[in-house]
């Protein structure tokens, strides 16, 4: 039982950042049906420039903690939304109205140019985030230990998601951005300025990943140049699960599949973790062809 | 004046030449001195034109002259094929090198059929002494040498339950299965064995399993950035469990993705680093070394490469000849407990170093990697 709920908040833990990163995928393939393959790298980007700006302006050390940390987030979350604009002007507008492959294979190259520019600027070794900034408490829930680390990453994706959800659900913009995703000549018809809808769809969508790239970054330590490969993927295949283009199924996606990992490593076998997930994938996506909250057909890239 | 220089020139090649060539012993070095292992290539090339240097001043081989005839392998098969070919009909005695097992392999049969001797420096790809070849030696330890010293070092500390964990790369599962093998026969019990995907970035599922099964040790085969996560995290997680790691680890990069704090203890196995030779041998060679180059040299490949140097020419003086075939068989056969920089040598039938080169280190308070005795 113990041996359970420890492997659940390990799952949940990993499973909220593949969401908030699944939540950039499914935003852009909601509107424009594309996806953005080149998404995993923003998020590596936010991990990096956390790096530089937390190492460069000591925002720690003027307003605490805390604050620092707040403010680090914001910071990389405004730069990456702006990286995720330039990307599409550069990248995917000049192919609006090319076949969708085009686009599909553009992202792809977006992808590699991210990850070898990182590379080039910051070098193929891992990159350390300073230790000692996050609180190491340990939480005692019914006598089992759970990190407090464990609990602000969840918290925080569950605060960025649930802002998101309300945003779209209940805002002006979100009625546009909805508009825009169920059918573009329509809401332009309606008077909705649909290149300021993809605007700030690339703009939220890489600010998620950023922040989620930070959050990797302060908790793990550890960040390297190509993790965004592995990250993207997973949160691909979350946002696959709930359904792409839903944003609540990019949630229950993500938080989903950081569970069935740690549960089918904990109990079948370590090394086949990833075909277990995907196993787990091909099983829903057989029962349920349009992912677990999914409303209409997806449709093929 | 630019003619009596040509001329110059001229008669060194028609006269000096051939004389001089006459004199002395060409001994070939093949080393990477061009692309990623250049660092290698070049210390492998101070370190035996030093010692060779040392061996000329006190009357050379059989009363001539060393000479090192140095080839660049770029670290690279098919430029290692040109340069052994080049190497080879330049009338060597025998040729050390080279660092790269995949780049020895593709040397190893171009020097096979024209009976010239090799020593090997770097390269610990098992089947490179496989192939029964004759004139075949290396200095380094071979992949599965590592499994046993691991073994041994686990057992001497009392261990019964044991983790064994790597992440399903070749050398690592090959490691790992290595150490499960010899195990197998040991009174100790392997309580887990498993492949974490090397690459990510939380392995807290991993590690609360290795809390359920509660051993006395991990052992852990694979490379130094996971290693680093896996200590941090299993700090974090409050596990207290030692882990010991394979020669991957032998990282700065490993404390620093772990922090002092979580790297402390960490041990692991690995050749000792030059400046951690016992032997007064050793300590003499890196004294003359620093004083002519500056700076120790920076891996314990490269100084296998000055033992290499150093058995050939033993078995120059012992045997009274340059012939391959009497060389080799006085290195099989007759050679025994040679003081070697990096400690005895001796040889196998298959031209394989006998005995342990793999040593303990274990990090220290301040990250330091330290040899245990």
């Amino acid at each position: 039982m113990e041996q359970f709920f420890t492997q659940l908040t390990n799952g949940l833990a990993v499973g909220g950042i593949y969401a908030l990163i699944a939540l950039g995928y499914t935003m852009v393939y909601g509107v424009l049906k594309l996806i953005n393959f080149a998404h995993g790298d923003l998020f590596t980007i936010g991990a990096y420039l956390g790096l530089t700006l937390l190492a460069s302006l000591g925002l720690t050390g003027n307003v605490g903690t805390a604050g620092g940390i707040f403010f680090l987030v914001l910071m990389v979350m405004g730069l990456v939304g702006v990286i995720g604009i330039l990307l599409d002007r550069a990248a995917y507008k000049p192919l609006r109205t090319s076949p969708r492959l085009s686009a599909v294979v553009s992202a792809l190259g977006a992808s590699i140019v991210f990850s070898n520019t990182i590379m080039l600027v910051y070098g193929p070794s891992p990159r350390v985030y300073p230790q000692g900034l996050l609180p190491t408490h340990v939480f005692y829930v019914f006598g089992l230990p759970v990190p407090i680390m464990r609990i602000i990453i969840l918290a925080t994706s569950l605060v960025l998601m649930i802002g998101l959800y309300l945003f779209i659900q209940k805002t002006r913009t979100g009625t546009a951005i909805r508009a825009a995703a169920i059918d573009q000549g329509a809401a332009r018809l309606m008077g909705i300025n649909v290149d300021r809808v993809i605007m700030l769809v690339f703009f939220i969508g890489p600010a998620l990943g950023g922040a989620a790239g930070v959050m990797v970054g302060l908790h793990y330590g550890q960040i390297n140049f190509t993790m965004g490969w592995i990250y993207g993927l997973k949160a691909f295949t979350a946002a696959i699960l709930g359904g792409i283009g839903n944003i609540p199924g990019a949630m229950v996606g993500g938080l989903l599949l950081g569970v069935i990992e740690s549960m089918g490593a904990a109990y079948i076998s370590n090394a086949w973790k990833d075909a277990i997930a995907f196993f787990v994938l091909i099983l829903i996506l057989i029962i349920r062809p349009t992912g677990l909250l999914g409303e209409r057909v997806a449709e093929k890239i | 004046m630019k003619k009596i220089v040509l001329m110059l020139i001229a008669a060194t090649f028609l006269f000096a030449g051939p004389a001089v060539s006459a004199e002395t012993i060409k001994i070939g070095l093949m080393c990477p001195l061009t692309g990623s292992w250049a660092s290698e290539g070049k210390d492998m090339r101070q370190i035996v034109e030093l010692l060779a240097g040392q061996v000329n001043e006190q009357g050379g081989l059989l009363g001539k002259e060393v000479e090192i005839v140095v080839a660049d392998d770029g670290g690279d098969p098919r430029t290692a094929a040109l340069a052994a070919q080049r190497l080879a009909s330049r009338g060597i005695v025998g040729v050390i090198g080279t660092y790269g097992s995949s780049v020895t392999e593709a040397s190893q049969n171009i020097y096979a059929a024209t009976n010239t001797l090799q020593i090997a420096n770097g390269s610990t790809s098992v089947r490179l002494t496989e192939k029964g070849l004759p004139y075949f030696f290396r200095t380094c330890p071979r992949d599965d040498e590592q499994g046993r010293v691991a073994v041994k070092s686990m057992l001497e500390k009392g261990y019964k339950r044991i983790a064994i964990l790597h992440d399903s790369t070749t050398y690592a599962k090959g490691l790992a299965e290595e150490a499960r093998g010899l195990l197998a026969d040991e009174a100790a019990e392997i309580v887990f064995f498993d492949a974490l995907t090397p690459g990510e970035q939380d392995y807290t599922t991993i590690l609360t399993q290795i809390r359920r099964d509660n051993p006395d040790v991990v052992f852990f085969t694979g490379y130094y950035p996971e290693a680093g996560m896996l200590l941090r995290q299993k700090m974090e997680m409050g596990l207290d469990v030692p882990f010991i790691g394979g020669d991957a680890n032998n990282n700065p990069d490993l404390v620093k993705i772990a922090g002092t704090r979580a790297a402390e203890g960490f041990r692991f196995l690995s050749p000792p680093v030059p400046q951690d030779l016992p032997s007064p041998v050793a300590q003499d060679f890196l004294a003359a070394y620093i004083e002519k180059y500056g700076q120790a040299p920076g891996s314990i490949w490269a100084v296998l490469a000055g033992d290499g140097f150093r058995v050939l020419a033993k078995a120059i003086e012992e045997t009274n000849s340059t012939e391959t075939e009497a060389i080799a068989d006085y290195l099989k056969n007759e050679l025994q407990a040679f003081p070697g920089l990096t400690g005895m040598i001796d040889f196998d039938q298959k031209g394989d170093r006998i005995g342990d080169v793999y040593r303990v280190y274990e990090v220290d308070a301040d990250g330091n990697f330290i040899l245990q005795k």
